[in-house]
C-alpha cells in the first residue's frame, strides 16, 4: 500500500509538472530543461529498479520477506521510469535513438507485466497437471497404472499359455523333447519302459524308432521369441480387447497422465523463459539507452562548450 | 530420485513434480537453515521454516502458509541457496496440490 501510494504521488507530481510546463513554456521538447529533467529522473528510477533488486538478491544479510518488498519496489520504480521517459519525449516519436530506447523500455515493462501475470496463473496450472500425475496418496500414477497393466498382461499370458486341450495343461513348461514323446495309443509315454535287456532298461523301444524326438515345427515356433498367439477367426478371443480386458482403459489413462506431464513441462518452461526474455530485454534496452545518451551527448557537448 | 523431463527433452533439465515419499525424504533432510525462505521473492510475511515444514506434508494448513503457497511462482530461486541441495519448489508444489485437492488453491 505504501509503495503504491509513493508511486502514485511521484507519477502525479511528474504528470502535473509536464502539464504545467507544456502550457507555460514555448520550448516543450525533449532537449528543453524539463525534457532533460525527465530524462535524468527516468534514468535514475530505471537504474534504481534494476540495481536495487539485483543487489538485494545477491546480498547475504537478508530478512524473510525483504526480497518480496524489494521486488515490489522494482516494479514501482520501473513504472515511474517508463512514465518519466515517456514524458521526456514530449510527444516526439521520430525514428531516432531516443524513440528506439523508449520502445525498448516499453517492451521491458510489458514483459514484466506479462511475466507477473504468468507467475500468478501458470503455477496453478502446474499444480492441476501435477495433481493428475499423482495418486491420492501422492505416489506416481504412471507407476501405479503400469503395475496394473503388467498384472493384466501377466494374467492373460498365463491364460494364453494354458489355452490348450484338457489334460495337457499340466505339461506347459516342460521341455519340448519330453512333450513330443507320445505313445501310439495317444496317451503320455512313461519314462520307465517295461523292456529290459540283460538287466538294462531299454530307453528307446524299437517300435518308437520312427518317431522323432526333435521338437515339432509348431513347438519350435511357439517357444521362439516372436511367437504370437493367433486365435481362430470365429473365436471370442478375436474381439478387440478380449485378450487384455481392462488394459485399454489403463493405457488411455496412462496416455492422459503422460500428456499432463508434458503440459506441466511446458508450463515450467514458460516460467523459466519469461525471466530470460525479461533479462534479454534489459540488455537490449540498456544498449539502446547508452546509444541514445551518446547521441545526445554528441549534440549537447559542443553547444555547452561554445557558450 | 528427481523426475527429469520427458524423453527427448531431458537434456534441457526441467524438473517436474515429486511424489509424496520423495517430499517426505526432502522434509526429513531439511536442516532448517532458512536460506530458501530468505531467497524467496514471493514470501511477504515472516513464516518460520519449522512451521512450513510441519504443514507442507500433512495436517492443517495455516492461513499464512496457504497465502505463501498461493504466491509461490515456482521460479526456483529457493533451490540454489540450499546447502543440502533440496528442492523447496517441489515441496511448495506438493503444498499447492494439497490445497488444490482441498479446494484452497487458486481461490
Amino acid at each position: 500500500m505504501k509503495r503504491l501510494l509513493v508511486t502514485i504521488v511521484i507519477l502525479g507530481a511528474g504528470i502535473a509538472f509536464y502539464a504545467w510546463y507544456s502550457r507555460t513554456s514555448p520550448d516543450a521538447s525533449p532537449d528543453s530543461i524539463a525534457g532533460y529533467a525527465f530524462a535524468i529522473l527516468g534514468t535514475l528510477f530505471a537504474i534504481l529498479a534494476g540495481v536495487l533488486f539485483a543487489r538485494r538478491r545477491r546480498l547475504h544479510k537478508k530478512r524473510v520477506g525483504q526480497l518480496h518488498a524489494s521486488l515490489q519496489w522494482h516494479m514501482c520504480f520501473a513504472v515511474i521510469a517508463l512514465v518519466f521517459l515517456f514524458l521526456h519525449s514530449f510527444g516526439n516519436f521520430n525514428p531516432r535513438t531516443g524513440t528506439y530506447a523508449l520502445y525498448g523500455m516499453i517492451a521491458l515493462a510489458v514483459s514484466g507485466f506479462v511475466g507477473k501475470m504468468l507467475d500468478r496463473l501458470v503455477p496453478h496450472m502446474i499444480a492441476q497437471e501435477a495433481n493428475k500425475a499423482l495418486t491420492m496418496e501422492g505416489e506416481d500414477r504412471i507407476e501405479s497404472i503400469s503395475d496394473k497393466i503388467e498384472a493384466i498382461v501377466e494374467h492373460n499370458s498365463a491364460t494364453i499359455s494354458g489355452f490348450s486341450p484338457a489334460g495337457q495343461v499340466g505339461q506347459v513348461g516342460k521341455p519340448s523333447r519330453e512333450r513330443s514323446l507320445v505313445s501310439l495309443s495317444g496317451g503320455p509315454l512313461s519314462n520307465h519302459f517295461p523292456f529290459e535287456y540283460q538287466n538294462q532298461p531299454l530307453h528307446t523301444p524299437w517300435d518308437l524308432a520312427y518317431i522323432s524326438l526333435e521338437a515339432t515345427p509348431q513347438e519350435l515356433s511357439r517357444e521362439a521369441g516372436q511367437y504370437r498367439f493367433i486365435p481362430d477367426k470365429k473365436s471370442e478371443l478375436t474381439r478387440p480387447g478380449a485378450l487384455l480386458p481392462g488394459a485399454q482403459e489403463h493405457i488411455s489413462e496412462l496416455r492422459e497422465v503422460e500428456r499432463a506431464m508434458q503440459r506441466e513441462q511446458f508450463y515450467r518452461y514458460i516460467i523459466r523463459y519469461w525471466r530470460r526474455v525479461h533479462i534479454a530485454l534489459v540488455i537490449v534496452t540498456l544498449g539502446l539507452t547508452i546509444w541514445h545518451i551518446v547521441y545526445a551527448a554528441e549534440l549537447l557537448i559542443p553547444v555547452l562548450l561554445h557558450r | 530420485m528427481l523426475r527429469k523431463a520427458l524423453p527427448g527433452r531431458a537434456d534441457s533439465g526441467v524438473l517436474l513434480h515429486k511424489t509424496s515419499s520423495q517430499i517426505a525424504q526432502e522434509l526429513q533432510a531439511c536442516i532448517g537453515c532458512n536460506e530458501c525462505l530468505l531467497a524467496c521473492p514471493a514470501l511477504a510475511e515472516p513464516i518460520t521454516i519449522d512451521v512450513l515444514n510441519r504443514e507442507t506434508f500433512s495436517g492443517p494448513i495455516s492461513a499464512s502458509v496457504e497465502r505463501y503457497a498461493r504466491a509461490c511462482s515456482q521460479c526456483g530461486a529457493c533451490v540454489a541457496p540450499c546447502p543440502v541441495g533440496l528442492h523447496r519448489d517441489a515441496m511448495m508444489m506438493w503444498l499447492k496440490v494439497r490445497l488444490l485437492r482441498s479446494g484452497g488453491e487458486g481461490q
